[in-house]
């Protein structure tokens, strides 16, 4: 896919995203919005995504409740109907606030904070043990590496050299109170990752042209693990949503709901 | 003959592994507590070492699982309950992913390092855990024939308590493992005695001391999870006695699973729970002191019999 129609992509999710939350009356819309373009270039780009081929590329949501960008891209890669989006919240979907293994296409369930990282690293060490060359992807929140569990997870991965291993931080900012800078700062985290011993990148996080030249240009079969530190914006592509911590789960209304929509349609 | 528990599982996972089990053995640091040396001398590309970590250890358990790895985890159980506490419950209850956890130490095993490494709770915290099954090996051919079973015929979460110590094997050669029924080694008609797991070798020390003056139904709970009741509600309402016995909390372990079967079933019986009581810790001693002070050696349990038969 161009850089064009990987932003289109990506729209595309956003706007499924705040349809299916004011419908469904619930969820993380700035994460999820936040999200959205690292996941177009995923799984409409970078990964080998057929979710029932046991060699496939995995993808961990350490970050669990940004669910419905992941539900959302999910659909439209027709591991289900886009219109189970529609059933979002309803006590016999099996679209839940959390994403979990009924979900087709989730690998495992999440929405503890700082669990995806050590998951991730086992997959990644399991390829390498089993010498396929299949790669493990993880995204995780930033504020979610507040949580200790991560920096176990890098230290194993820089010791077990998992060049197939890449961790992508959606670093918004924002944790659910508010800015992280004033709750427990995280930052330098690219001097964090490198001293854990990771190959690191920032890289503008709403621009999945630029994740995508990003993943591309990895190496996979090396020693170094990744970390992409995508430097994307809370609530991305709404204007009155964006870096305001109050919308990490605030539902949109009707009205809102179709500014937003009108917005991300430009 | 009798044996180490964790040193017959480390034997049955090896012997798996040649069978073509594609086993993955997963420490935290501390391989003698596991007594897997002769594993990673073995198979050395089969060991995962996380260091200290036990958060990271039983994540990365899962995420082996998810690559199509048999992971199994062998740590102790003080750090393995409370420190992955929450990556049991999600990771791999939750998630239901094919991990078999170990608890190495249970009880109190490590003896004068006292509190901080006692775990009398294992069994309370896995069974609010759905999708694990969870055993308490009485022997250690019970302990061979549970690991089998957790490798070769259940897919998803096994817990297995161990207890350290010397054990005589007193299973007999033909005893058949079924998950689920509790293994009977005596048949009385004045008590029914009910041990978790290795607990039951006390007991059966002390029926030697009480010879002819009472008989007993004894059982080793070795299922917990699951479990199939008929056989004790059968001895309970022959006998209207019942005494749990075991180097676990009374609130939330055999004591307790047996206190609900009473409730559930409306059985009338008199119950009496040998254990670490509710809202006690155990004390800074060695093992045989701890079993001691709670009743659970073999005068500790003979005491009870005869306060409980005498009326």
């Amino acid at each position: 896919m161009t850089g064009n129609e990987l932003k289109e992509k990506s729209n595309e999710i956003k706007k499924l995203v705040i349809t299916m939350t004011a419908k469904g009356k619930g969820g993380h819309v700035g994460t999820s919005l936040s999200e959205a373009d690292i996941l177009a270039a995923l799984f409409f780009h970078t990964m080998n995504f057929d979710y029932q081929d046991p060699d496939r590329d995995r993808f961990v949501l350490s970050k669990g409740h940004g669910s419905e960008s992941l539900y959302c891209t999910l659909a439209l890669k027709g591991t289900f109907p886009v219109s189970e989006l529609n059933n979002y919240l309803t006590h016999d979907s099996f679209l839940t606030i959390h994403p979990t293994r009924h979900v087709p296409g989730v690998e495992i369930n999440t929405g503890a904070l700082g669990h995806g990282f050590s998951i991730a690293v086992g997959m990644a060490l399991g390829a390498r043990k089993s010498l396929k060359n299949w790669r493990t992807f993880v995204l995780t929140g930033d504020g979610e590496l507040e949580e200790g569990s991560n920096w176990e997870a890098a230290m194993a991965a820089s010791f077990y050299k998992l060049g197939n291993l890449t961790v992508i931080v959606d670093n918004n900012r924002l944790q659910l109170a508010d800015f992280i800078s004033k709750i427990m700062e995280i930052e330098p985290l690219d001097k964090k990752f490198e001293a854990f011993g990771f190959d690191v990148y920032k890289v503008a996080g709403n621009d999945p042209q630029a994740i995508s030249d990003c993943l591309d240009s990895l190496d996979y079969s090396g020693t170094k693990p990744h970390c992409i530190l995508a430097q994307t914006t809370k609530g991305s592509g709404v204007s009155f949503m964006e870096n305001i911590a109050e919308w990490h789960h605030r539902v949109p209304t009707i009205d809102e709901a179709e500014k937003a929509i009108k917005e991300l349609s430009k | 003959m009798s044996g180490c528990l964790r040193e017959t599982q480390v034997e049955t996972y090896m012997h798996l592994i040649e069978q073509g089990s594609n086993i993955i053995y997963l420490v935290s640091d501390s391989v003698s507590t596991s007594k897997i040396k002769p594993f990673m001398e073995k198979y050395p590309d089969r060991v995962v070492n996380s260091g200290i970590a036990e958060q990271n250890l039983m994540g990365m358990a899962a995420g082996l699982a998810n690559a199509g790895f048999i992971p199994v985890t062998g740590n102790a159980t003080p750090f393995l309950i409370s420190r992955s506490n929450e990556q049991l419950k999600v990771d791999i209850s939750y998630s239901n992913s094919n991990v078999k956890v170990n608890g190495m130490h249970a009880g109190f095993s490590y003896g004068t390092d006292g509190c901080t490494h006692h775990e009398v709770n294992d069994i309370s915290v896995l069974r609010g855990f759905p999708n694990f099954e969870i055993y308490s090996p009485c022997d250690p051919a019970e302990c061979t024939k549970i690991t089998e079973y957790s490798v070769l015929h259940r897919t998803g979460p096994v817990y297995i308590s161990l207890n350290s110590g010397n054990f005589q094997i007193i299973t007999p050669e033909n005893h058949l493992f079924t998950p689920g029924k509790p293994v009977q080694f005596a048949e009385g008609k004045d008590i029914t005695i009910i041990a978790l797991g290795t607990a039951v070798h006390d007991v059966l020390d002390a029926a030697r001391q009480w010879a002819t003056l009472y008989t007993a139904d004894i059982f080793s709970l070795s299922s917990i999870r699951p479990l199939q009741t008929d056989a004790l509600t059968d001895s309970i309402k022959k006998t209207g006695r019942v005494l749990t016995v075991e180097q676990h909390s009374t609130h939330g372990g055999a004591g307790s699973i047996v206190a609900e079967l009473i409730a559930d079933k409306g059985l009338d019986a008199k119950l009496k729970r040998l254990g670490v009581p509710e809202g006690q810790y155990t004390r800074n001693w060695s093992a045989p002191d701890n079993k001691i002070f709670f009743g659970l050696d073999a005068a500790g349990i003979r005491k009870v019999v005869d306060l409980m038969c005498s009326t």
